[in-house]
């Protein structure tokens, strides 16, 4: 294997290929950067252009577009409060905030470490243990993505700032909003109110460009009037990348953890990096010894998120490489380019054609470390992008949400949907009803409904729906992490109160 | 100031309301979920109501009647643009929208020399989107419905 990995890299190494994964890196950042534009519809758009290129070169130009939107994802979530991709939610929690503390190239650059360090540590894995992982992989079934769900949705908790009932209710109302369109089995069609373009859901994206980025501008720009996004002007500066760096160094636990939940999340089909950045991003401010830091802008928050969907990446490549099941969008893009170039998932890609394959988990590999060096030195750029006037950026943020939203599916019901999600995300801002809740439930709302229904049915057939969603090895380790997690915010309470009254007795007896 | 715990708890009361009406006629799989979460819906709405008639959450909308009016007009602005967009078409509603939207955020009177920059950045900014979305991405963007008449 070894033998292979060095090949790999040699390819990885020629000139030619090596320009083309520069190419593939900064292009996957532009796709993951704009709201509208993911690394779905990057890797679609330029697999022709691989046609003609020998397999090796065309596979690392695509691992190079996919680590690159992984990480392309977090600027406009750092800078402008809207998630490039929906994998990116969890950076805006912690990302905004930095920027408007004028901190923008600190989370700049701890997206591009932490994306860089998740990518390396999940190919790592990747290229030492993909067949036993794979086999692993088919453990998960409905059960499990129900229970991965309900664990998802936990994070409320981690993010609620004010009344728990509120943003559990937000929380519920975005689960309803999953389920407008048809339904996952038996095929209802629901809450369209005669919209036939709806019966394909709510676009993600849409919800997310409505609820996190409209009701800023309208605050901020147009209610406040504040002449800058930030208060504090961005001073990017090479100390500020050195200083990042050295304390992500300095959080090993904190960086393995969110790599490995990307890792394992990612390579579970299907589940993909909106619930490996929120879970790992929750389970980051579960066991920091100051989880009070997070939501008011922390590096670590940052690199939870981004180690973790970026690690998702590689590690959905496991199944599609070992089974042909692809574990993500992108994933089953990646697979059309390997088929178009005679390559069949299975032993053949890790034996036979095992140079080809680790050239492209190379490519990978590289195209981490492009991301942290084109990230670190873009980050002098993106940054002060926050410090132009509100009156030129917010009509043209503005205009890329237009943009982005219709961009989805080109349907203009879209670009009403975002608005209307834009003015539901103002108000309920404005009542304390936090818009985040709603989001994460519309995004986990999916596989929390077809794992329950699925294993309705399955348990039925089975004899006992109960002993099937619940006696199983993953089942039961999620659920006993739903109710830790769920039950942690009254334990952190009842320590702090402890603390608090041990130091006044302290003061008292000195 | 207002009871925002009275206002979301009424709110997803009626938002609950409607939507078991609608989906009354679903079929059990189709509806099994959706009626779990009415159920939590309910239960929750029930008790943010109690909260906000015992500890209720006061908050102030608007700190001004400025603030409210930037806002409306913002709104407005936004929902005209959209209006717009089929009829007129991507293009020339975007050009319009991007400088009266510049025009309007900014502090100095309006004079000649601030519409000819926001013109001209419009034109700048609006066409180098145009160009990314609809020649290199292909994305059909709106034509608008006057010209397409116009010349049929």
């Amino acid at each position: 294997m070894f033998d292979s990995v060095f090949i790999g890299l040699e390819q990885v190494f020629q000139l030619q290929n090596l320009t083309f994964l520069f190419f593939g890196v900064f292009m996957g950042i532009i796709f993951g950067a704009l709201p509208g534009l993911t690394a779905t519809m990057g890797l679609a758009l330029l697999v022709p252009f691989t046609f003609t290129m020998a397999p090796s070169t065309g596979l690392i130009m695509l691992a190079g577009i996919y680590v690159g939107a992984m990480y392309g994802d977090s600027i406009p979530a750092i800078l402008i409060n809207t998630p490039g991709t929906p994998a990116a939610i969890a950076t805006t929690f912690d990302g905004f905030p930095l920027s408007q503390k004028g901190m923008a190239q600190h989370g700049l650059v701890a997206a591009a470490f932490s994306s860089s360090y998740g990518s390396l540590t999940a190919n790592v894995v990747l290229a030492l243990a993909a067949p036993p992982l794979a086999i692993a992989s088919l453990m998960f079934g409905p059960p499990e993505y129900f229970w991965l769900a309900i664990f998802g949705l936990t994070i409320i908790s981690t993010i609620s700032s004010g009344s728990i009932f509120k943003d559990l209710l937000a929380g519920t109302l975005g689960l309803m909003l999953s389920t407008i369109g048809m339904a996952p089995i038996g095929g209802d069609v629901r809450l369209t109110f005669g919209f036939t373009d709806l019966q394909g859901g709510v676009a993600l994206i849409v919800a997310l460009i409505g609820f996190f980025c409209l009701p800023e501008i309208l605050n901020s720009v147009i209610g406040q009037r504040k002449r800058t996004y930030t208060a504090v002007t961005v001073k990017p500066s090479f100390k500020v990348i050195r200083e990042v760096i050295v304390d992500l160094f300095k959080q090993p636990v904190l960086m393995l953890r969110s790599s490995a939940i990307g890792t394992v999340i990612g390579f579970a089909p299907g589940a993909g990096g909106n619930i490996a950045s929120m879970v790992s991003y929750n389970e980051a401010a579960r066991w920091d010894k100051h989880p009070e830091e997070f939501g008011k802008g922390t590096i670590k928050g940052v690199a939870a998120s981004e180690a973790a969907n970026s690690a998702m990446a590689p590690g959905s490549l496991i199944p599609l490489l070992t089974l042909g099941i692809p574990g993500s969008p992108p994933a089953a893009v990646i697979l059309g380019a390997l088929m178009l170039h005679g390559l069949r998932p299975g032993a053949e890609l890790f034996t036979t054609h095992a140079d080809i394959t680790f050239s492209f988990i190379m490519g990978l590999l590289v195209a981490a470390f492009l991301v942290t060096i084109i990230g670190s030195f873009g980050s002098f750029f993106f940054a002060r992008i926050i410090n132009i006037p509100s009156r030129f950026l917010a009509p043209g943020i503005l205009f890329m949400t237009v943009l982005g939203s219709y961009a989805i599916r080109n349907s203009m019901l879209d670009v009403w949907i975002m608005f209307v999600f834009g003015i539901i995300g103002y108000i309920s801002s404005k009542l304390k009803f936090h818009p985040a809740p709603i989001v994460l439930g519309l995004i986990l709302g999916p596989f929390a409904e077809e794992g329950l229904v699925q294993s309705m049915l399955a348990g039925k057939a089975s004899g006992s729906v109960v002993g099937y969603m619940v006696f199983r090895p993953i089942s039961l380790v999620l659920i006993s992490m739903c109710v830790l997690s769920a039950l942690w915010p009254v334990f952190a309470s009842w320590r702090a109160k402890k603390r608090q009254a041990l130091v006044v007795e302290g003061g008292a007896n000195d | 100031m207002i009871n925002s715990d009275l206002i979301v708890s009424i709110f997803c009361l009626l938002f609950g309301a409607v939507i078991y009406y609608v989906t009354r006629d679903l079929s059990y799989l189709g509806g099994v979920f959706i009626n779990y979460l009415l159920v939590v819906i309910g239960f929750l709405s029930v008790v943010v109501f109690i909260k906000g008639i015992v500890k209720p959450e006061k908050i102030v909308f608007f700190r001004d009647m400025a603030e409210r009016n930037s806002v409306v007009t913002g709104i407005v602005i936004l929902a005209i643009y959209l209006s717009f967009m089929p009829f007129a078409g991507f293009l020339p509603s975007s050009y319009v929208f991007y400088a009266v939207f510049n025009l309007y955020l900014g502090e100095e009177p309006l004079s000649r020399k601030n519409i000819i920059q926001s013109t001209l950045l419009s034109a700048v900014v609006v066409t180098v989107f145009y160009l990314i979305f609809y020649h290199l991405l292909q994305v059909p963007l709106p034509e608008g419905s006057w010209f397409e008449s116009d010349m049929g």
